[in-house]
């Protein structure tokens, strides 16, 4: 008794609804079908020649070969999934055949072809949607800042601003003072439909740093006035740190740091719980940091501002320069405004496409007003 | 392996006798009792790899159990997490079986376990999930379901219509497609059926008399809401 080893699954009437597993053979007319015997070896064989046959593709995947035929005890099909069986069927079949048999390989083709279109399209739209959320993300949070009135980002400023300066020593007046009024009141006069009442304040401290928060208020250091070599640098940086302000950027900083969700939430009109968001999850407008494409934008509106404003604008150009040159002091303006060679030469060339204004000096002089910085206290950092 | 079940009905136990030296797996956790001279590990199913495959795509289990009595014959029960029939059945090493991902019981150590993708219409709206696990080899397969398990027995291009997610296991000589349960999309989901799974013969399908999901959602409904 040799052992049964099936290779295929003849259904008919008289066969479980299973499949019985049988023995497939294919020789030059037809095919040899060999049941298994009730001992467990060979049992039943049935010889079908070629002509009797019909073939398609069926199964669940459309994998297997489906082969059809008639005999005394009604309809018989053959389920082979075997490529060794399906190879030698396809090379010994008959022409009248073989038409059918193309036909069934090139549906098996089609389903699988359109699977793999399906799942590409599918694996495609994914990707579509993460890029889209991923370089679409600025455009969504410059949507969501279009939508915060400008009276929540003052008091959004406001409130920082307040708290920073109960901790610093200001400067209430004396010449740095009136001289920075005079530059933000050069600037600001020139910025077209101001929704911002700008706030300059001159906090005493060494380090080399001016910021601007969200709503309009501008802290300078003394530090910063002192490494100034004139009014004009100091009006740069003053310009830069304007144009922040009047770009919004602290507050994109803000949406961005606090997430997709916050953006989706301010688009669709809850802009009243970005403060309580804000405090909730500890973020701190002081600490804000501006991006590097934020940057370039502040300079290059900075200098424009300049320029309406009849005030060199070489001076901010000379400004950077310097700091970048030499790593002395406290130069915090530094840290949040890293300076490249790219930067500056960047301002340069934009500033070589205006067209030439012949700039008008300040009333003050800047010697002056160093001089009375310097006889002034340095507070303790 | 000799394999019986124990009080068919909702709460059924497999009942496994193995000879020495034999061994079956089963899903992690399905061993209730065993004779002290069985052996209990776990194993990969497939390799790291099939196994984390399985894992993330089918939701089933990282490692299978193995049963091994190695140190002389004993019996193994087993029994499914969820109430619900028992059913064996014998591959003959050409039947191929499609259960979906909650099916599987336990096997003869002969049988294959595989992780397979669905196409994208049967994954979305076929209840069973996007992949579902094909089994074949040769030796007992014991599936087990939710509710009780019915056997619809096709002919070739017999026809029959199964809600979606009552399924738990077919033959790979059936095909089905989802269509919709009436002609029009808003009696399909007012209906209650929404998709369902015309399934053609020949071949056998295994459906289970209760859908888990439903279920779900009806005892959703009793379970208190903490504050």
């Amino acid at each position: 008794m040799t052992h049964f080893f099936p290779n295929a699954l003849c259904f008919g009437d008289e066969f479980p609804a299973s499949g019985s597993p049988c023995f497939v053979q294919v020789d030059g007319d037809g095919l040899t079908i060999t049941f298994e015997s009730s001992e467990g070896g060979d049992g039943a064989r049935e010889a079908v020649a070629f002509s009797a046959l019909t073939v398609s593709a069926g199964g669940l995947d459309h994998d297997h070969l489906v082969v059809k035929w008639v005999n005394a005890q009604g309809e018989r099909t053959l389920y082979l999934k075997n490529p060794d069986v399906i190879r030698a069927f396809r090379q010994a079949a008959p022409d009248h055949l073989n038409a059918p048999l193309e036909q069934a390989a090139e549906r098996v083709r089609q389903v699988r072809h359109r699977h793999r279109v399906m799942w590409a399209a599918v694996g495609g739209s994914v990707m579509a949607v993460v890029l889209c959320l991923w370089f679409g993300a600025d455009l969504l949070v410059k949507l969501a800042v279009s939508r915060i009135p400008v009276e929540w980002e003052q008091k959004l400023g406001e409130s920082a601003y307040r708290d920073f300066l109960t901790r610093q020593e200001v400067m209430k007046d004396g010449p740095a003072v009136t001289a920075l009024g005079e530059m933000t009141q050069r600037l600001t006069e020139q910025i077209p439909n101001n929704p911002y009442k700008f706030e300059v304040t001159v906090v005493k401290s060494d380090v080399v740093n001016a910021f601007a928060l969200p709503g309009g208020y501008v802290v300078v250091f003394t530090g910063l006035m002192k490494k100034a070599e004139s009014g004009e640098e100091v009006a740069g940086v003053l310009s830069h740190e304007l144009n922040h302000v009047l770009q919004r950027h602290g507050l994109e900083r803000i949406v961005k740091n606090l997430g997709l969700l916050t953006v989706v939430a301010i688009v669709l009109g809850d802009q009243q719980g970005l403060v309580g968001i804000m405090k909730q999850l500890g973020v701190e407008l002081l600490t804000l940091k501006f991006g590097r494409e934020q940057e370039t934008e502040a300079d290059l509106t900075g200098l424009q501002l300049l320029q309406r404003a009849k005030i060199d604008p070489s001076g901010m150009i000379r400004f950077f320069e310097r700091l970048s040159e030499k790593d002395e002091g406290r130069m915090e303006w530094l840290s949040t405004h890293p300076m490249s060679t790219a930067r500056a030469d960047r301002l340069k060339t934009e500033l070589a496409a205006l067209p030439k204004k012949s700039p008008e000096p300040f009333t003050f002089d800047w010697k002056h007003v160093q001089a009375s910085l310097g006889s002034q206290p340095v507070a303790a950092p | 392996m000799k394999s019986e079940i124990l009080y068919p009905g909702a709460f059924p136990m497999v009942r496994v006798d193995l000879a020495a030296g034999e061994q079956i797996k089963a899903e992690s956790g399905a061993m209730v009792a065993c004779s002290p001279t069985i052996d209990i590990e776990s194993k990969m199913e497939g390799g790291f790899l099939g196994a984390l495959s399985r894992k993330f795509l089918t939701g089933e289990k990282f490692f299978f159990q193995t049963l091994r009595a190695s140190r002389g014959p004993g019996e193994v029960l087993l029994a499914p997490t969820v109430p619900g029939e028992i059913v064996i059945l014998e591959l003959d090493g050409v039947n191929e079986y499609m259960v979906q991902k909650d099916g599987f019981l336990a096997g003869a150590d002969a049988i294959v376990i595989e992780s397979k993708m669905q196409s994208l219409s049967r994954g979305l709206l076929g209840g069973e999930g996007f992949f579902i696990l094909k089994i074949s080899g040769k030796g007992t397969l014991v599936l087990n379901s939710f509710g009780a398990i019915h056997k619809i027995e096709l002919k070739p291009d017999q026809e029959y219509v199964v809600d979606n997610s009552h399924l738990v296991a077919w033959s790979a000589t059936t095909s089905y497609n989802i269509e919709k349960a009436t002609s029009g999309w808003v009696a399909s989901f007012t209906s209650g059926e929404g998709f369902v799974c015309r399934f053609r013969g020949p071949g056998l399908v295994y459906i289970q008399s209760r859908n888990p999901g439903s279920f779900g959602a009806w005892i959703r409904q009793f379970i208190p809401v903490s504050e």
